[in-house]
């Protein structure tokens, strides 16, 4: 029986807002389950109304086969880290750690002994008489995290806890709220809005948008086969590459902009029904990293690439690698609300001029400013998605 | 294995109990809300809205408990002290209210462009007399005015004041009054003043300052525009304050051997109806009048300005 | 030119503030210095010149011994009025307060701006309707007549209720329900912890309010036994030759012993003031520092 079940989980405000429209969920035993989404997109508040913190408009919630629509936040069994971690500013580290069994009228000796082994996990021990305020960032997230697993609840629930630690610690606390969850064996649910920790955290991953889920999988799966555009360029950073394209004549080649590009033949033989737009507007998506700058050093057989030109407008060395910034004279697309909440305003701003791509090669590549490049990509790489609905062609 | 959130229908159930379980919630939610505020509720019930419908009560009936309409407001504002104790206070809200206006925020603005150590010794000092605020600043006040004692003995004896009684003559005590308020009160104004100044920020007077605005011109030009609503906060509350003057002449009046009038200010007048003549219902159409003017004051702040958060 | 501006207008700043120091100080000095000199020294002598710690003895001495201990009986009365005031207000005011900010129920923001209201006219407005009230059910002269009403506070409500919206985040108080609180378990582990500073805000406000309020006192409580400072000092004054020739002098009350008793009466709200500096002026901005 699964710990956690939504059907149909609906979340209307009384101002008739819909902040989460019929939210099915299943999340299996020990699983890592991810909401990942915009700001606005409702995963807070489907976890929310997970934890009894919001009322649920309708649909039914189950913790382990029991329906808890009603029952009050405290009875759910359910243990949660809030993004700024609401740790009792009054409460020693010990105390805050403590309080739920306190409430449970766990015996003081015990009590004790438990708050010691979690803080032993978490490497806290040092700091457990301090209160919350003497503790750094990372410190007080441990704590969060401490105050969640004390209690061995049937379900985690996790509101982008990391997103208030500075870059390098969120990575390291990435891999540790990881393993924590493994070693716990506890299912979890997991909101962000950083689609590196979805991509890399979770068993599955659920991406939302305007309240409703447009894909549910594990992350590779919705990395490598998005259902949509909006999918395709949420996951993945830098972002998918989406042109709108002109499709030629039985789908053999497509004009990117004013560039005729051939089509191999595997292309349509891996998607047939890209047939039916021939003669018509499609968009393709290509990946940064499967482009790559053609005449460069490469072990693939380059004979059945796509090959297409772009002018280099910025060059970003990042070290491990570079990130070209090219444009062309194709028109770009953007799916709607994917930059929404960007933290890389900058990026964004940059790559939704008309016609611009990126690509990410190797750090040897040499470039230069306003240089005109053969790009090559691997057909098996391109994605095609219909530009009236989103979404992507079939196989 | 693919897994697309399905929207197709699965199951109807859910949308008849929850109905009920939204109605449960609710009412566990309001119970606790009520339970906080309900000792509160009943001191404003008891202390803030009954006096107040029990004076309008006894502000339309007779001392014999019949409704008698308008008639005890007619009587009362025929009366040969009522307007003479209005004017009274006129007289002195006006110069009070003028010296807020004028020295307040002149002060706050010096303050404001001196070093901030400086003029915090400063806002102490001038804030510090509002400890003595009530009878104590009136005693200290006849101390002051009696040419006699003061250590302003010498100032007085400019205007050519031979002894208390001369200083304090009615005609004078507007001012005095205004003097004692703002003795005791302008500091505090001062401190608020001063933190809305504040508030600008240092940017604005800088760029100010580069566009070729001297401390004159910053002052009139960018810093007093943005802190007009605190100026009218500052105006309105102390008239709402002033009108209901009673301490101060009270306790002069005690002082002057009968020169002054017991029924100088309105509230006093109140007072004197109440207590001379035992007409409560007189009393309370003077509490009745001064009450609304209270409610008015705060009616204007509230919907007027914006300085009030209730979300 | 413009570095001259600058000097004068600096310079002129410094005269008038000095000037209005003056103002504001020399009472409060002349009113500290004049126990320790005898009435005719103060008649007589240069206002600021030192006198003796005997005269300053004499006049202690006398004033409160005068009328079997009287200053002390008002003393005690202020103190019971303002702090039994204070207390329940507390006790009424906190919950209050977070129950407006945190809690949702029907007319919640019509009690807040009724609050605000209430908050805002000046007290004295109700003093005379609540003799009226008092009258009706015959508590005027009790103590409870004074206390009562000081206990209604409605800035203290508003206080709490800022304090409670903006520096308790929801969360803090979720995180309470999920770790098994329930809501009166929420505001006794978590919310009333938290209110200690707000407790200190409340406390100095009502007290300095209290403390040196005369009017409701003054209708409430005929009875001399009764009174507490404020009224005291004005049957003081009525009794003093200093201010009333026409009164018998044998109750030896004269401007030294009237300044020992103003001493008293504002001794206790000016010690509070140097203490609670920095709480008063956060008090005096609040609602204007939104944050």
């Amino acid at each position: 029986m699964a710990p956690v079940s939504l059907e149909k989980l609906t979340k209307v405000y009384p101002n008739g807002f819909e902040a989460v429209h019929e939210f099915d969920l299943e999340v299996a035993d020990g699983e890592f389950m991810i909401l990942v989404g915009p700001s606005g997109c409702g995963k807070t508040t489907a976890m929310r109304m997970v934890a009894g913190l919001e009322e649920i408009s309708s649909g039914v919630l189950r913790i382990d086969g029991v329906v808890m629509n009603d029952v009050s936040p405290r009875d759910r069994d359910i243990a949660m880290v809030f993004q700024n971690y609401a740790l009792y500013p009054h409460m020693t580290v010990g105390e805050n750690i403590g309080f739920a069994l306190k409430m449970k009228h766990i015996p003081k000796d015990e009590i004790e002994k438990k708050v010691r082994e979690t803080a032993e996990i978490l490497g806290l021990t040092e700091w457990i008489d301090r209160k919350p305020a003497q503790l750094s960032g990372g410190q007080r997230q441990r704590v969060a995290m401490g105050r969640a697993i004390v209690r061995e609840p049937k379900v985690f629930l996790m509101d982008e806890p990391l997103s208030n630690l500075d870059a390098k610690l969120r990575v390291q606390m990435r891999a540790e709220v990881a393993r924590i969850q493994r070693r716990l064996g506890v299912a979890t649910i997991y909101v962000t809005h950083d689609q590196v920790e979805a991509m890399t955290m979770g068993d599955r991953v659920a991406v939302m948008r305007s309240g409703v889920v447009l894909q549910c999988d594990k992350p590779q799966t919705i990395y490598d086969h998005p259902l949509n555009l909006f999918v395709a360029g949420f996951m993945g950073s830098p972002s998918m590459n989406l042109f709108e394209v002109h499709l030629g004549e039985g789908g053999r080649t497509l004009f990117l902009g004013t560039q005729k590009v051939e089509l191999p033949a595997t292309v349509l033989a891996a998607k047939p029904s890209l047939v039916k737009f021939a003669n018509k507007d499609v968009v393709v998506g290509i990946r940064p990293e499967s482009l790559m700058i053609a005449g460069t050093k490469t072990n693939d057989n380059a004979k059945d690439f796509v090959f297409f030109e772009g002018d280099v407008d910025l060059v970003e060395a990042l070290g491990s690698e570079i990130l070209v910034h090219f444009s062309t004279d194709a028109h770009r697309v953007e799916a709607e609300g994917v930059y929404s909440d960007d933290a890389e305003g900058l990026d964004a701003g940059l790559i939704t001029q008309r016609g611009e791509g990126v690509a990410r090669v190797p750090p040897e590549t040499q470039l230069v400013i306003g240089e005109r490049v053969r790009l090559q990509v691997n057909p098996k790489r391109l994605f095609f998605f219909d530009p009236a609905t989103g979404l992507a062609l079939s196989e | 294995m693919k897994s697309v959130v399905s929207t197709d229908a699965q199951s109807p159930q859910g949308t008849t109990d929850s109905l009920s379980s939204k109605l449960r919630r609710k009412r566990k939610n309001g119970v606790a809300g009520y339970a906080f505020v309900s000792g509160y509720f009943i001191l404003l019930a008891l202390f803030g809205v009954a006096p107040a419908v029990y004076a309008i009560c006894l502000a339309f009936t007779s001392t014999g408990g019949h409704f008698v309409g308008l008639s005890n407001f007619i009587k009362t504002g025929e009366d040969f002290r009522f307007i003479p104790a209005f004017e009274n206070v006129a007289e002195y809200l006006l110069i009070w209210l003028g010296s807020l206006v004028v020295i307040v925020i002149g002060l706050a603005l010096m303050l404001h462009s001196i070093a901030r150590k400086v003029s915090a010794a400063f806002r102490f000092v001038f804030y510090l007399p509002g400890a003595l605020a009530g009878a104590a600043s009136v005693l200290v006040w006849l101390f002051m005015l009696d040419p006699t004692v003061s250590p302003w003995r010498l100032f007085l004896g400019v205007f050519g004041f031979q002894n208390l009684g001369q200083t304090i003559l009615p005609g004078h005590l507007p001012l005095i009054f205004a003097i004692i308020a703002f003795w005791a009160g302008a500091g505090g104004w001062i401190v608020v003043t001063y933190g809305a100044l504040n508030n600008i920020p240092n940017e604005l007077i800088e760029a100010a300052e580069l566009d070729g605005a001297g401390p004159l011109q910053t002052a009139i030009r960018i810093k007093l525009p943005l802190i007009k609503k605190w100026i009218t906060f500052m105006l309105i509350l102390a008239f709402a304050a002033g009108t209901q003057l009673f301490v101060e002449p009270q306790l002069v009046g005690e002082a002057s051997l009968g020169l002054i009038s017991p029924t100088w200010s309105p509230n006093e007048l109140a007072y004197y109806f109440a207590f001379q003549n035992n007409n409560f219902n007189y009393a309370a159409a003077i509490s009745v009048d001064l009450l609304v003017i209270g409610l008015l004051c705060a009616a204007v702040l509230v919907f007027r300005t914006k300085l009030f958060e209730v979300e | 030119m413009r570095f001259f501006n600058r000097v004068w207008t600096r310079t002129f700043s410094y005269i008038v503030l000095l000037a209005f120091t003056a103002f504001f100080m020399v009472p409060v000095i002349w009113l500290l210095f004049s126990p320790f000199k005898t009435d005719h020294q103060l008649i007589s002598e240069n206002p600021f010149a030192l006198g003796t710690l005997e005269n300053l003895g004499h006049a202690v001495r006398v004033m409160f011994t005068f009328e079997d201990y009287s200053l002390l009986n008002w003393l005690k009365n202020s103190a019971i009025y303002s702090f039994g005031g204070i207390f329940i207000a507390l006790i009424f005011s906190i919950p209050a307060g977070y129950g407006l900010a945190h809690t949702q129920f029907i007319g919640r923001r019509t009690l807040l701006g009724i609050t605000l209201f209430v908050m805002i006219m000046p007290a004295t407005a109700l003093v005379l309707p609540l003799f009226l009230e008092a009258n009706s059910v015959h508590a005027v002269g009790t103590p409870l007549a004074v206390i009562l009403p000081f206990s209604f506070f409605p800035f203290g409500v508003y206080l709490a209720y800022i304090f409670y919206s903006s520096s308790v985040p929801k969360d803090l108080l979720a995180a309470a329900r999920i770790d098994g609180c329930n809501e009166w378990d929420v505001f006794r582990r978590i919310a009333l912890p938290l209110a200690r500073p707000i407790v200190a805000l409340v406390t100095f406000f009502a007290f300095v309010a209290n403390w040196n309020n005369f009017f409701l006192p003054f209708v409430m409580l005929p009875n001399s036994t009764n009174y507490p400072l404020p009224i005291g000092l004005q049957d003081l004054l009525s009794t003093t030759p200093a201010f009333n020739p026409g009164q018998g002098g044998q109750v030896g009350i004269y401007r030294p012993e009237l300044a020992v008793a103003t001493i008293v009466a504002m001794a206790p709200v000016m010690i509070v003031f140097l203490f609670a500096q920095r709480s008063l002026v956060s008090g005096l901005l609040a609602g204007s520092t939104k944050e």
